[in-house]
């Protein structure tokens, strides 16, 4: 079984050759490969989840470890190594990529202009997303963490939309290139970082396992930790580093607002988890009331902006800035239920804010707006769409039974736990707001009379009613059944070092 | 019968039929709900009779049974149930008021296109509300309080076309979302000390004095303000007039009998807790309890709509309820709910009844129905005068416990305002039942073809109408033995120890006359032509004023909304986008360019220069070294 994961990357990667053996013309035989390709991703990331071994200890899954550098140059033992494996965290991030690339190739169907570029760019990207989640070296962690940001770019800037919002304009060129800029920065921290981790590490190697073997001292993890945190927090949306994150998702075709959104976000969370506090427990800790801090403040900010959106995209947008915020809130808890919920968080975010662009852009699709404003009473017309936004909405707001619940009072009780009282009570008070952006948008778009103008409105398409009805799968699910969500994340967790 | 769980189970399993095979059921699966609920009214006699039988044994859970749904280190949360008195009293009234409601509904939502989702809806609601009651730990019910929540959020938005119905649901949704706010903090730091979410193991921790009394303080008061959103108290109470949008079977089941009695519920639920806090929790509950019944009671005198009175009588019994248990009264608030379920519902769906035949619901439309629909009007009296606290009805006795309790307080302000309550009820009640059913009709053509419904709907009203009338008694011990039981309702009813119901003649009387003197004003003022009524109006204009605007607590929290809430949710947007993104991200971008500018003039091509500035750095290279080693 450790092919699997070996394939999850190359699956992507081989598919995007084949996509340029077939001529462009054959757009249809393009978007048969693209879902055949995407299919196969998610029923191996299912298998990766489902096959995942319950052993103890923070043992590590699909082992596989092909050598590529050692013992030249600075490089000793293992220097740097594919090192592949899953571990309870990387399990459930693996099953939402797959989940979500699938969702996405539905929505793509669409998509005529140089369809075959645009899915060539869009696998790349996933290839370096399961990249990143699946490395156990930090040479390839960060190789793939920017392999999947930068067909960002592209995607943006050739297949996005420019909006005019009267007041002030954001051209699809402005957001591309903002949104891989600032990312872009953000690596620069990283990199710096990775350079002295493994200077101070002093094992010669990339490794993780190794490098989290060993010992750094308490004043140079102080120094570095915040490199992880920013570094790895502007792809996550950390308040104030978020402001690629809404113009971006304006920009961004659907599908790549939907992966943007639901997978590349986390990848932010995931690295500071995985680098940050997996390598300098101390450090983190030391940094926790900042992180708690500034995560509470954009869970608030993200949902109060929200409240001022007309635009759709924009109000996801924000309620993403403000979700994130509940994964950095869980993450500077510092324990096993906080650290937990924010993981999990990670996945319901991930499947809810898919599902609530996915759903954005069936509307816009049909009608080229996206001022909630100039809808009312859509219910009439789409029936269906309007009860898929409607449980998006409900676990944004975090009602039992739906995904985003079961995260958000993990995190909620890890932060009351961990003695932020203020900060929890400050997030239970942003997913109250939470309720209120969400029901005031289905009240004056879909809720109401029906506004005549659009009366040639149709439901949505079948295509994009599955990719619905697969995202609100695992919405469910996870808020039914979350056992074996928490039964991952959790063995790996209760092993990290410094989470009490 | 250790098979508790089947109650809340069926009905959610007859939600999830509906839900996905609903449209291929014949009648779209009417059946299936009315039969779900019907058979969990029918589990609840075995498990009735099981908890009769073991009543001497302390711990005794029913039958309940637990599984587990999340487990990670302290953070438990159990799919746990459990029954005792309060459950099987809020479980009678649940499950059989929910039947009713239901059958009811056959006729009333007959022919509607969204019939079959009404309900798998019903459904939902009479499963999370079930769960509600069942629940043994904080958490469950927790999810259980949201799941009604939601219900009644979608069916009070049912007819979501209407612009109003929209806006009341989501109003509904929100007001009450801001008391969960401090219930789900105060579950959770209840949870942080005891490391459990279990009921009983609360209570036991609180007993062994885990909690500091400010600290278990703080706990109550945030699990208070749940109830206060739940129950509609002051200042939530807004969302619930509005919520008769919804259709008429779903306020008297959700909106009267049972989700918002969910707060009485949990009040009385925890009550140890609040009396082991410090005393100014109870005082609060006792408070806001009055507040909310005098304004209920005024609002009640002025509004037209038939339904909106109802639910301001609703708004007074709540208000009511909340005085008993701020009196530490369990067994007057439970044996209020218990009265108040059954003629509440019978009120509300009577006034569905009439809107049914007439197509009106305001009381300027309206007049003169008795000689069209008696039995409509018969069984609607007999709700209002239940309502109003006239003897022999369940009402009665429940409010006169309540009077007695307040008045053993020794609490004088209390009492005369619950005394001068009474009388306001039996005035806007008398002014509801006068301005219906008696005089001439004000809408001949809404009158034309106005008829008692049929049986379908009229059955349950009979019903609810018989134990309205005896309902009452089983307050009394030798009552409740003859039925089985060991003594009446408050022997039954009760935490800690056995709490009696008491009877003193003189409160008794003293209520009654008020009541009576409450009917008597009542049809003076608005009988007839209801001269009387406006000449009040007219000379009382700024107090009428205030009254049909709701004391502009609506207007007042639509101009919170509009200019803190909205207006923050602008400023935040322009600021992000203004501040945080054109100056500061923008900015810093625009200053790189502007260096990159700038330094391009120092790439002038021309040798010298670069002789000239290298010649300088060695020069300053020197100095710093210098200065350095020295």
């Amino acid at each position: 079984m450790e092919w699997v994961l070996f394939a999850l990357i190359a699956l992507p990667l081989g598919t995007t050759l084949v996509f340029m053996l077939i001529p462009s013309r054959y757009s249809q035989l393009v978007r048969y490969t693209a879902l055949a390709a995407a299919a196969a991703m998610f029923l191996m990331s299912l298998l990766v989840f489902i096959r995942y071994e319950f052993e103890g200890g923070s043992g590590l899954r699909f082992d596989l470890q092909l050598d590529w550098l050692e013992n030249i140059a600075f490089l000793g033992e293992n220097g740097i190594t594919l090192h592949l494996a899953v571990d309870g965290i990387a399990a459930p991030m693996v099953l939402l990529t797959g989940i979500v690339i699938l969702a996405g190739v539905f929505i793509s169907w669409n998509i005529d202009y140089r369809n075959k570029d645009y899915f060539i760019l869009l696998f790349a990207l996933v290839a370096g997303v399961f990249g990143v989640f699946v490395s156990q070296d930090l040479f390839f962690l960060f190789f793939f963490y920017e392999v999947a940001v930068l067909p960002m770019y592209l995607l943006i800037a050739v297949w996005g939309a420019s909006s005019n919002f009267g007041t002030f304009v954001r051209t699809k060129e402005y957001g591309a290139m903002k949104l891989v800029l600032y990312l872009v920065a953000g690596s620069v921290l990283i990199f710096i970082a990775i350079f002295a981790t493994f200077t101070e590490a002093g094992q010669g190697t990339f490794d993780l396992p190794v490098l989290g073997e060993a010992t750094y001292g308490e004043t140079f993890q102080k120094t570095f930790f915040p490199f992880y945190m920013i570094g790895f927090g502007i792809l996550a949306g950390l308040w104030p580093f978020h402001t690629w994150s809404p113009d971006g998702h304006v920009a961004a075709p659907t599908a790549v607002s939907m992966l943007h959104a639901g997978v590349l976000m986390k990848l932010g969370a995931f690295g500071i988890l995985r680098v940050g506090i997996g390598l300098f427990p101390e450090g983190a800790q030391f940094w926790s009331p900042v992180l708690m801090t500034l995560g509470v403040t954009g869970a608030l900010y993200g949902a109060v902006s929200a409240l001022g959106q007309k635009d759709l995209k924009y109000m996801v947008g924000y309620s993403s800035v403000s979700h994130m915020g509940f994964v950095m809130m869980g993450l500077a808890s510092m324990n096993s239920i906080g650290v937990t919920g924010a993981v999990l968080q990670m996945f319901a975010h991930g499947v809810m804010t898919a599902l609530m662009f996915a759903n954005v852009g069936a509307v816009y699709d049909q009608t080229h707006t996206r001022d909630m404003t100039a809808f009312g009473g859509l219910a009439n017309k789409m029936p269906r769409h309007t009860a898929f936004w409607t449980i998006a909405g409900l676990s944004s707001l975090g009602l039992p039974g739906l995904a985003g619940f079961i995260a958000e009072i993990h995190i909620f009780v890890g932060t009351f736990q961990a003695g932020y009282y203020w900060a929890g009570a400050l997030g239970i008070l942003a997913a109250a707001i939470t309720a209120t952006y969400i029901l005031r948008m289905l009240a004056s778009a879909y809720f109401g009379p029906f506004n005549e103008r659009w009366a040639s409105l149709k439901e949505m398409r079948f295509r994009e009613q599955s990719a619905s009805v697969l995202l609100i799968f695992f919405i469910v699910f996870m808020g039914m059944w979350p056992k074996p969500f928490i039964d991952r994340i959790s063995e790996t967790v209760n092993n990290l070092p410094g989470i009490g | 019968m250790g098979e508790v769980w089947l109650i809340p189970a069926i009905p959610a399993a007859a939600f999830v039929a509906l839900l996905l095979f609903g449209k291929y059921l014949p009648r779209r699966g009417d059946w299936l709900a009315i039969g779900a609920i019907a058979a969990s009214f029918v589990i609840f006699f075995p498990v009735l009779i099981d908890l009769l039988d073991n009543l001497d044994q302390p711990d005794f859970t029913g039958g309940g049974r637990a599984w587990e749904w999340v487990s990670l280190d302290a953070f438990n949360i159990q799919l746990g149930f459990h029954v005792d008195q309060l459950t099987i009293v809020m479980l009678a009234v649940v499950s059989f008021v929910a039947l009713m409601v239901q059958v009811y509904s056959v006729a009333y939502m007959r022919g509607d296109p969204r019939y079959g989702w009404y309900f798998a809806m019903m459904s939902f609601f009479a499963a999370a509300m079930l769960t509600l009651v069942l629940a043994d730990n904080l958490l469950l019910l927790y999810v259980a309080w949201e799941g009604v929540g939601f219900g009644s959020y979608i069916l009070i938005g049912f007819w979501h076309e209407r612009r109003s119905a929209a806006e009341a649901a989501k109003k509904a949704f929100i007001t009450t979302r801001i008391g969960d706010v401090g219930l789900l903090i105060g579950i959770i730091l209840l949870w942080r000390e005891a490391g459990t979410f279990d009921i009983s193991e609360i209570f036991e921790f609180a007993e062994g004095g885990g909690y500091s009394a400010e600290y278990l303080t703080l706990a109550v008061l945030l699990l208070f303000a749940g109830a206060v959103g739940k129950s509609a108290q002051f200042p939530l109470h807004v969302w619930l007039p509005d919520a008769m949008e919804g259709p008429t079977p779903v306020s008297a089941l959700i909106h009267a009998a049972t989700m918002v009695v969910a707060g009485i519920y949990l009040v009385a639920r925890m009550l140890p807790l609040f009396e082991l806090a410090d005393p100014v929790a109870l005082s609060v509950v006792t408070a806001i309890g009055l507040t909310t019944v005098m304004m209920s009671v005024t609002m009640g005198l002025t509004a037209t709509d038939i339904k909106r009175v109802i639910a301001y009588s609703t708004l007074n019994s709540l208000g009511l309820m909340m005085v008993a248990l701020g009196s530490g009264s369990v067994t007057a608030a439970m044996l209020y709910l218990f009265a108040h379920a059954f003629f509440k519902a019978l009120l509300f769906l009577s006034a569905g009844s009439i809107i049914h035949a007439t197509e009106r619901q305001d009381l300027t439309e309206l007049g003169g129905l008795s000689s069209k629909m008696p039995v409509t009007s018969v069984v609607f009296g007999i709700g209002a005068l239940s309502m109003a606290g006239i003897f022999p009805l369940a009402g009665f006795w429940a409010k006169d416990e309540i009077l007695n309790v307040s008045g053993d307080n020794q609490n004088w302000v209390v009492y005369v305002f619950m005394m001068l309550s009474v009388f306001i009820t039996a005035l806007y009640m008398t002014r509801l039942f006068v301005r219906t059913f008696t005089g001439r009709p004000r809408n001949h053509h809404a009158q034309e073809h106005a008829h008692d419904a049929e049986p379908m709907m009229t059955v349950p009203l009979l019903l609810l109408a018989a134990l309205t009338l005896v309902g009452g008694f089983v307050a009394f011990g030798s009552v409740g033995e003859a039925l089985g039981f060991p003594g009446g309702f408050g022997e039954f009813v009760f935490l800690e120890e056995a709490e009696a119901f008491h009877f003193p003649w003189d409160v008794a009387i003293l209520s009654t006359l008020i009541a009576i003197g409450g009917i008597a004003a009542g049809v003076y003022f608005w009988s007839g032509e209801a001269a009387p009524a406006r000449r009040a109006a007219q000379s009382l204009r700024p107090v009428y004023r205030t009254l049909a605007n709701n004391y502009y607590l609506d207007d007042a929290y639509q101009w919170v909304i509009n200019h803190v809430v909205l207006a923050g949710g602008a400023v935040i947007g322009w600021f992000d986008r203004n501040v945080v993104n054109d100056t500061a991200v923008d900015g810093s971008a625009g200053l790189g360019v502007f260096a990159g500018f700038g330094m391009k003039f120092l790439e002038t091509g021309k040798l010298p220069n670069y002789a000239l500035a290298i010649s300088l750095g060695v020069i300053v290279i020197s100095i710093v070294f210098l200065v350095v080693s020295v």
